[in-house]
């Protein structure tokens, strides 16, 4: 790549970054710009991925195969595909019902007995297993699984909606919400160090973007739209006192 | 007699020469090896599978201990095409550590069951029905002896007999369903209350005061998600009180087919509400499937129109916090639920009523009341409380046994509850 396409790389990067930040300003038309590229971009990208790595090797190319067994494979499931293309003719969209049935009932069976098997069985066994050589573990281990095994119990009890939750039910579904609670917090505080990794990256990114190789690209967009955030709220104020 | 004396002699002497002077056959040739055998080898298909694997067994004999087993596969002939498909020591590798369970193999500890999965071991798809030759070298201490050769072919099953207690599992969960089901139909069923879902008639009530749109993302998920079939429930319920309030919603979408079934809802719920004519093609809008680009996208229409309400209910990932945080800056009420549990604790920061996983599956039927779907819920419940009364007795069998050294019930139990 040439090093003039580098610096405009750069530009462009700095410029969309820094256009979707002002938002923690406020509304404003450059991060309706870079709002729209990044709608426009996101779409001609998932467009050209579904045509090349899906539309073509999986259903253009089969049935130009010339092996009827490869034809037949994927004609039904096209036909059923292009059903819901008559969704944009009102006369005959009744005809997408079939495409979404058929969705709808593939999707059902493919998730329910993963579902019993993962989240049924696979649970249970999982809590249980400690404890087929309870007495051999360390009381570390005693307590680890003891832990798991209540605080799985409170949990799902929290989740009963069956019954009031009142008295001793509703002690244990407190305990539950505590086990919950702190899940959470930890669930929290580990995403939370992984976004903060990507601000850095970002960061650093814009940093390397506003030394003199790029021509100051950061640094200048960040001036332009600090004077224009400065000339909009002049102008604003001044049309405010005007019409008062 | 003194010639006899002479001969008996005479004949003693000789012998004792010839037994000095004959070949001492125990220290002077060097033993032949006893050939060893594998009785009882043969070659099989694998049961249960779909059709890639190939099974050898033998049984185990006394003399095989200390021995070690190399099996070579072909797919070519008898004679040429071998290749070393695996090794392993004399124990180990036997049919009771085959990964079956126990109603599906027959467990042997005295026989060898050698799994062998074709496709690994040639680095090429196999057809369905190919034969297979397979012999074992056995190796015993400087000395190798090979197998008879045995032949099989690999075939794909119909049924999985192995996971005979998913297929179970299912059937009597099924059968509790239509169950309540019927006792659904014929009285109302007790579902506590659930705050999160009260909240929703206040929101639109709300919105409809201020006279500000509504709006309703249901996030990032695809048709098969089960988060976003509850969330599309969810839908209903909103898009029929909004119709009744005579309010606006708004619904922007990430992926297609669910705005496609979405505007279905939303048509049929104004339809329910007795305000076909209310309803507006755009009130579902198809924004990008591009996640970040649909945020921004989201995050801007929020930003700009400001509705009184949003509801983010369905499936999120890291857009969750980007959402959420731009509807708690406008001041909007905001309800929402997701299974995503990474995801919860930032709706639990920015937004005025979260809905725990489970709860937003009860969500649909706490709202409609509708009795398919509030029996979907009670068998929910139902295996809840299977679930947690598994946990409790298991754990105390499993204490028990341990203590008391039961052998069986923990292997037993394992396999009952095992996924194959």
């Amino acid at each position: 790549m040439s090093e003039g396409m580098l610096i405009l790389g750069a530009w462009i990067a700095a410029a969309l970054t820094l256009f979707l930040f002002s938002f923690l300003y406020k509304d404003n038309p450059f991060f309706k710009v870079a709002e729209h590229l990044f709608i426009g971009a996101g779409m001609g990208w998932y467009f050209q991925t579904i045509f090349y790595k899906i539309m073509i090797p999986k259903i253009w190319e089969p049935l130009n195969s010339g092996d009827p067994f490869k034809m037949f494979m994927v004609i039904i499931p096209a036909i059923l595909g292009l059903s819901l293309m008559t969704q944009f003719i009102p006369k005959i969209s009744w005809i997408s019902r079939y495409g979404f049935t058929f969705l709808m009932g593939y999707s059902a069976g493919m998730a329910i007995p993963v579902g019993l098997a993962t989240d049924f069985m696979n649970q249970i066994l999982g809590t249980i297993e400690p404890f087929s050589a309870f007495f051999s573990l360390t009381p570390w281990q005693m307590f680890n699984a003891l832990t798991i095994a209540i605080g799985t119990i409170c949990v799902l009890f929290y989740f009963f909606f069956s019954v009031e939750h009142k008295g001793a039910g509703k002690k244990v579904s407190n305990i539950g919400i505590y086990f919950l609670m702190i899940y959470f917090g930890a669930s929290f505080g580990n995403t939370v160090m992984a976004r903060f990794s990507l601000l850095y990256g970002r960061f650093d990114t814009l940093v390397n973007y506003s030394s003199a190789k790029y021509f100051y690209a950061s640094a200048w967009i960040v001036v332009g739209l600090t004077l224009y955030f400065l000339a909009e709220k002049i102008f604003m104020s001044a049309k405010r006192e005007i019409s008062q | 007699m003194k010639n006899t004396s002479i001969l008996v002699s005479a004949f003693l002497i000789l012998t004792s020469y010839s037994s000095f002077c004959a070949p001492k056959a125990g220290k002077a040739a060097a033993p032949s090896p006893i050939k060893m055998e594998l009785k009882n080898f043969e070659a099989l298909d694998f049961p249960y599978d779909k059709g890639e694997t190939g099974l050898l067994k033998w049984d185990h004999t006394e003399e095989l201990n200390d021995a070690s087993f190399s099996v070579m596969i072909s797919t070519i002939s008898e004679k040429e095409g071998w290749i070393e498909a695996d090794t392993f020591k004399a124990g180990e590798k036997t049919a009771d550590k085959v990964n079956l369970p126990f109603w599906a193999f027959k467990k042997d500890k005295n026989k060898y069951a050698v799994p062998v999965e074709l496709n690994n071991v040639l680095s090429s798809e196999i057809k369905q029905d190919v034969p297979f030759f397979a012999k074992v070298k056995i190796i015993k201490g400087k000395n190798s002896f090979e197998s008879q050769t045995a032949s099989a072919a690999a075939r794909g099953n119909w049924f999985r007999a192995d996971r005979l207690n998913n297929l179970l599992l299912f059937l009597f969960v099924s059968i509790v369903f239509f169950i309540i089901v019927s006792h659904a139909k014929k009285k109302s069923l007790f579902i506590r209350r659930i705050a999160g879902l009260d909240a929703i008639d206040e929101a639109i009530g709300r919105a409809t005061e201020m006279g500000k749109p509504i709006f309703y993302v249901p996030g990032i998920g695809v048709m098969s998600q089960i988060s976003t079939i509850a969330s599309t429930f969810v839908l209903g319920e909103v898009a029929k009180k909004v119709a009744q309030y005579d309010s606006y919603i708004k619904v922007p979408h990430y992926d297609p087919i669910v705005m496609t079934v979405s505007k279905e809802i939303v048509k049929q719920a104004y339809t329910e509400a007795e305000r076909p004519d209310s309803y507006k093609e755009d009130i579902n809008v198809f924004i990008s499937h591009d996640q970040f680009s649909y945020a921004a996208n989201v995050d801007g229409m929020i930003s700009r129109e400001k509705p009184a309400a949003c509801f983010y209910i369905g499936y999120f990932m890291a857009e969750s916090l980007l959402l959420a945080e731009v509807g708690a800056s406008i001041g909007a009420i905001q309800i929402a639920g997701t299974d995503v549990d990474h995801q919860l604790p930032f709706f639990f920061t920015a937004c005025d009523y979260p809905l725990l996983g489970e709860e937003l599956y009860a969500a649909g039927a706490y709202l409609s009341k509708e009795p398919m779907l509030v029996s979907a819920l009670k068998v929910q419940d139902f295996g809840k409380l299977v679930f947690m009364i598994s946990v409790a007795l298991f754990s105390l069998l499993l204490i028990i046994g341990s203590k008391m050294n039961w052998q069986g019930l923990s292997s037993t139990l394992t396999e009952i509850l095992k996924v194959y």
